[in-house]
Protein backbone atom coordinates (compact mmCIF):
# COMPACT_ATOMS: atom_id res chain seq x y z
CA UNK A 1 0.00 0.00 0.00
CA UNK A 2 1.60 3.55 -1.11
CA UNK A 3 2.38 6.07 1.69
CA UNK A 4 -0.01 8.97 0.89
CA UNK A 5 2.12 11.44 2.72
CA UNK A 6 5.22 9.93 0.68
CA UNK A 7 6.04 12.17 -2.82
CA UNK A 8 5.00 10.38 -6.11
CA UNK A 9 8.06 9.09 -7.93
CA UNK A 10 9.24 11.19 -10.58
CA UNK A 11 9.24 8.95 -13.94
CA UNK A 12 9.66 12.28 -16.47
CA UNK A 13 13.02 10.50 -17.48
CA UNK A 14 11.48 7.24 -18.50
CA UNK A 15 12.29 6.61 -22.04
CA UNK A 16 10.26 4.08 -23.87
CA UNK A 17 10.66 2.65 -27.27
CA UNK A 18 9.29 -0.40 -29.55
CA UNK A 19 9.88 -2.45 -32.80
CA UNK A 20 8.18 -5.32 -34.32
CA UNK A 21 8.87 -8.04 -36.96
CA UNK A 22 5.39 -7.22 -38.68
CA UNK A 23 5.79 -4.69 -41.64
CA UNK A 24 4.40 -1.23 -40.82
CA UNK A 25 1.99 0.12 -43.15
CA UNK A 26 2.81 1.95 -46.23
CA UNK A 27 2.42 5.37 -45.57
CA UNK A 28 0.42 7.30 -47.87
CA UNK A 29 1.38 9.09 -50.51
CA UNK A 30 1.42 13.09 -50.87
CA UNK A 31 0.23 14.07 -53.98
CA UNK A 32 1.38 17.29 -55.63
CA UNK A 33 -0.71 19.46 -58.18
CA UNK A 34 0.94 22.71 -60.03
CA UNK A 35 -1.72 25.04 -60.69
CA UNK A 36 -2.43 26.10 -64.49
CA UNK A 37 -3.97 29.16 -65.29
CA UNK A 38 -7.80 29.33 -64.40
CA UNK A 39 -7.12 27.30 -61.52
CA UNK A 40 -8.79 28.14 -58.08
CA UNK A 41 -8.02 26.62 -54.45
CA UNK A 42 -11.74 25.26 -54.78
CA UNK A 43 -11.49 24.02 -58.48
CA UNK A 44 -8.36 21.97 -57.44
CA UNK A 45 -10.35 20.87 -53.99
CA UNK A 46 -13.21 19.46 -56.38
CA UNK A 47 -11.00 18.10 -58.72
CA UNK A 48 -9.29 15.57 -56.08
CA UNK A 49 -11.62 15.50 -53.36
CA UNK A 50 -15.11 15.91 -55.28
CA UNK A 51 -15.74 18.48 -53.26
CA UNK A 52 -14.78 22.27 -54.20
CA UNK A 53 -15.71 23.22 -49.94
CA UNK A 54 -12.70 21.34 -49.21
CA UNK A 55 -10.30 23.99 -50.72
CA UNK A 56 -9.72 24.81 -46.66
CA UNK A 57 -7.32 21.04 -46.72
CA UNK A 58 -5.23 22.29 -49.58
CA UNK A 59 -4.93 25.74 -48.47
CA UNK A 60 -3.68 24.63 -44.47
CA UNK A 61 -1.21 22.09 -46.11
CA UNK A 62 0.00 25.36 -48.33
CA UNK A 63 -0.66 28.24 -45.76
CA UNK A 64 3.56 28.97 -46.55
CA UNK A 65 3.33 29.76 -50.09
CA UNK A 66 -0.52 30.75 -49.95
CA UNK A 67 -0.86 34.66 -48.70
CA UNK A 68 -4.28 34.97 -50.12
CA UNK A 69 -6.86 31.74 -50.92
CA UNK A 70 -8.36 33.69 -53.83
CA UNK A 71 -4.66 34.32 -55.13
CA UNK A 72 -3.14 31.53 -56.86
CA UNK A 73 -0.18 31.40 -59.43
CA UNK A 74 0.41 29.38 -62.52
CA UNK A 75 3.68 27.43 -61.60
CA UNK A 76 2.59 27.42 -57.75
CA UNK A 77 2.89 23.39 -56.71
CA UNK A 78 0.42 22.61 -54.32
CA UNK A 79 0.60 19.52 -51.61
CA UNK A 80 -2.92 17.92 -51.65
CA UNK A 81 -3.11 15.96 -48.29
CA UNK A 82 -5.16 12.77 -47.82
CA UNK A 83 -8.01 13.50 -46.62
CA UNK B 1 -23.27 -56.33 -77.09
CA UNK B 2 -21.09 -53.66 -78.47
CA UNK B 3 -23.93 -51.27 -77.91
CA UNK B 4 -24.10 -51.87 -74.60
CA UNK B 5 -20.06 -51.17 -74.16
CA UNK B 6 -20.16 -48.12 -75.68
CA UNK B 7 -23.45 -47.16 -73.76
CA UNK B 8 -21.73 -47.52 -70.11
CA UNK B 9 -18.48 -45.60 -71.86
CA UNK B 10 -20.79 -43.00 -73.03
CA UNK B 11 -22.40 -42.80 -69.55
CA UNK B 12 -19.20 -43.13 -67.57
CA UNK B 13 -18.13 -40.29 -69.79
CA UNK B 14 -21.55 -37.96 -68.67
CA UNK B 15 -21.01 -38.87 -65.40
CA UNK B 16 -17.10 -38.22 -64.99
CA UNK B 17 -18.55 -34.37 -67.08
CA UNK B 18 -20.94 -34.33 -64.63
CA UNK B 19 -18.86 -34.69 -61.83
CA UNK B 20 -15.24 -32.11 -63.29
CA UNK B 21 -18.28 -29.43 -64.17
CA UNK B 22 -19.79 -29.82 -60.08
CA UNK B 23 -16.15 -29.31 -59.10
CA UNK B 24 -15.57 -25.99 -57.01
CA UNK B 25 -12.71 -23.66 -56.97
CA UNK B 26 -11.57 -24.14 -53.22
CA UNK B 27 -12.25 -20.48 -52.01
CA UNK B 28 -8.97 -18.73 -50.48
CA UNK B 29 -8.22 -19.69 -47.08
CA UNK B 30 -9.93 -16.85 -45.11
CA UNK B 31 -7.43 -14.32 -43.45
CA UNK B 32 -7.93 -14.34 -39.24
CA UNK B 33 -8.02 -10.96 -37.95
CA UNK B 34 -4.73 -10.11 -35.78
CA UNK B 35 -5.35 -11.47 -32.12
CA UNK B 36 -2.90 -11.14 -29.05
CA UNK B 37 -1.68 -14.49 -28.41
CA UNK B 38 0.96 -13.76 -25.69
CA UNK B 39 2.67 -11.13 -23.63
CA UNK B 40 6.24 -12.14 -21.80
CA UNK B 41 8.48 -9.43 -19.66
CA UNK B 42 11.91 -9.52 -19.80
CA UNK B 43 15.26 -8.53 -19.26
CA UNK B 44 16.40 -9.14 -22.79
CA UNK B 45 15.03 -10.04 -25.77
CA UNK B 46 16.61 -11.47 -28.95
CA UNK B 47 16.61 -10.89 -32.80
CA UNK B 48 12.97 -12.56 -32.95
CA UNK B 49 11.77 -9.72 -30.34
CA UNK B 50 10.95 -12.72 -28.22
CA UNK B 51 12.23 -11.96 -24.15
CA UNK B 52 15.40 -14.35 -23.76
CA UNK B 53 13.98 -15.39 -20.46
CA UNK B 54 10.43 -14.54 -19.50
CA UNK B 55 10.36 -12.87 -15.60
CA UNK B 56 7.94 -10.57 -13.49
CA UNK B 57 10.86 -9.38 -10.88
CA UNK B 58 13.02 -6.53 -12.19
CA UNK B 59 15.98 -4.92 -10.91
CA UNK B 60 16.06 -0.88 -10.06
CA UNK B 61 18.09 -0.08 -13.25
CA UNK B 62 17.41 -3.01 -15.59
CA UNK B 63 15.57 -2.43 -18.85
CA UNK B 64 12.49 -4.23 -19.04
CA UNK B 65 10.72 -5.56 -22.36
CA UNK B 66 7.87 -6.64 -22.75
CA UNK B 67 7.20 -8.99 -26.42
CA UNK B 68 3.44 -9.15 -27.67
CA UNK B 69 2.91 -12.14 -29.75
CA UNK B 70 0.09 -11.44 -31.97
CA UNK B 71 -1.26 -13.79 -34.58
CA UNK B 72 -3.67 -13.11 -37.98
CA UNK B 73 -3.16 -10.65 -40.13
CA UNK B 74 -4.22 -6.79 -40.86
CA UNK B 75 -3.55 -3.91 -42.74
CA UNK B 76 -3.14 -1.85 -40.20
CA UNK B 77 -2.92 -2.54 -36.59
CA UNK B 78 -2.64 -0.28 -33.33
CA UNK B 79 -0.73 -1.96 -30.41
CA UNK B 80 -0.29 0.17 -27.54
CA UNK B 81 1.99 -0.90 -24.36
CA UNK B 82 1.10 1.33 -20.88
CA UNK B 83 2.82 1.14 -18.55
CA UNK B 84 1.74 2.57 -14.61
CA UNK B 85 3.09 3.00 -11.43
CA UNK B 86 1.36 1.21 -8.33
CA UNK B 87 0.34 4.93 -7.36
CA UNK B 88 -2.13 4.95 -10.52
CA UNK B 89 0.83 7.21 -12.45
CA UNK B 90 1.53 6.69 -15.64
CA UNK B 91 4.95 5.46 -16.47
CA UNK B 92 5.19 5.45 -20.08
CA UNK B 93 2.47 4.94 -22.87
CA UNK B 94 4.13 3.68 -26.66
CA UNK B 95 2.08 3.12 -29.48
CA UNK B 96 3.33 1.18 -32.34
CA UNK B 97 0.83 0.24 -35.65
CA UNK B 98 1.95 -2.51 -37.65
CA UNK B 99 0.56 -4.78 -40.87
CA UNK B 100 1.24 -7.88 -39.72
CA UNK B 101 0.73 -10.95 -42.95
CA UNK B 102 0.97 -13.66 -40.28
CA UNK B 103 2.31 -14.55 -36.84
CA UNK B 104 4.47 -11.41 -35.27
CA UNK B 105 6.56 -10.59 -32.37
CA UNK B 106 6.19 -6.55 -31.02
CA UNK B 107 8.57 -5.33 -28.46
CA UNK B 108 7.84 -2.52 -25.87
CA UNK B 109 10.38 -1.81 -23.73
CA UNK B 110 11.17 0.83 -21.10
CA UNK B 111 14.54 2.37 -19.88
CA UNK B 112 15.33 4.74 -17.22
CA UNK B 113 18.51 6.60 -16.55
CA UNK B 114 17.91 6.86 -12.58
CA UNK B 115 16.95 3.84 -10.56
CA UNK B 116 13.18 2.41 -10.84
CA UNK B 117 11.54 3.07 -8.27
CA UNK B 118 10.71 -0.02 -6.19
CA UNK B 119 7.08 -1.14 -5.84
CA UNK B 120 4.32 -2.95 -8.61
CA UNK B 121 3.79 -2.01 -12.11
CA UNK B 122 1.48 -3.01 -14.38
CA UNK B 123 1.80 -3.32 -18.37
CA UNK B 124 -1.65 -3.02 -20.37
CA UNK B 125 -1.52 -3.67 -24.19
CA UNK B 126 -4.06 -2.56 -26.29
CA UNK B 127 -5.28 -3.60 -29.68
CA UNK B 128 -6.93 -0.94 -31.79
CA UNK B 129 -8.00 0.56 -28.80
CA UNK B 130 -9.27 -2.33 -26.76
CA UNK B 131 -7.54 -3.72 -24.07
CA UNK B 132 -6.66 -7.51 -24.82
CA UNK B 133 -4.23 -8.34 -21.42
CA UNK B 134 -1.75 -6.82 -18.80
CA UNK B 135 0.87 -8.14 -16.65
CA UNK B 136 2.25 -7.28 -13.15
CA UNK B 137 5.53 -7.07 -12.22
CA UNK B 138 7.47 -5.83 -9.54
CA UNK B 139 10.60 -3.90 -8.93
CA UNK B 140 12.99 -4.72 -6.13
Amino acid sequence: MPDPNKPLPDFSDVQGGSSSTAPQPPQPQERTYTVQKGDSLSKIAKAFYGKANKWKVIYEANKDSIKNPDLIYPGQVFRIPQV
Amino acid sequence: MHNHSLHRAAAAVLVLSVLAACKKTAPPPAQAPITVASVDLGRQIGPDNRVVQSMTTFGVNDTIYASVATTGTASSAVLTAKWTYQTGQTVDSTTMTIAPTGPAQTEFHIMKPTPWPVGGYVLAIWLDGQSVGQKAFEVK
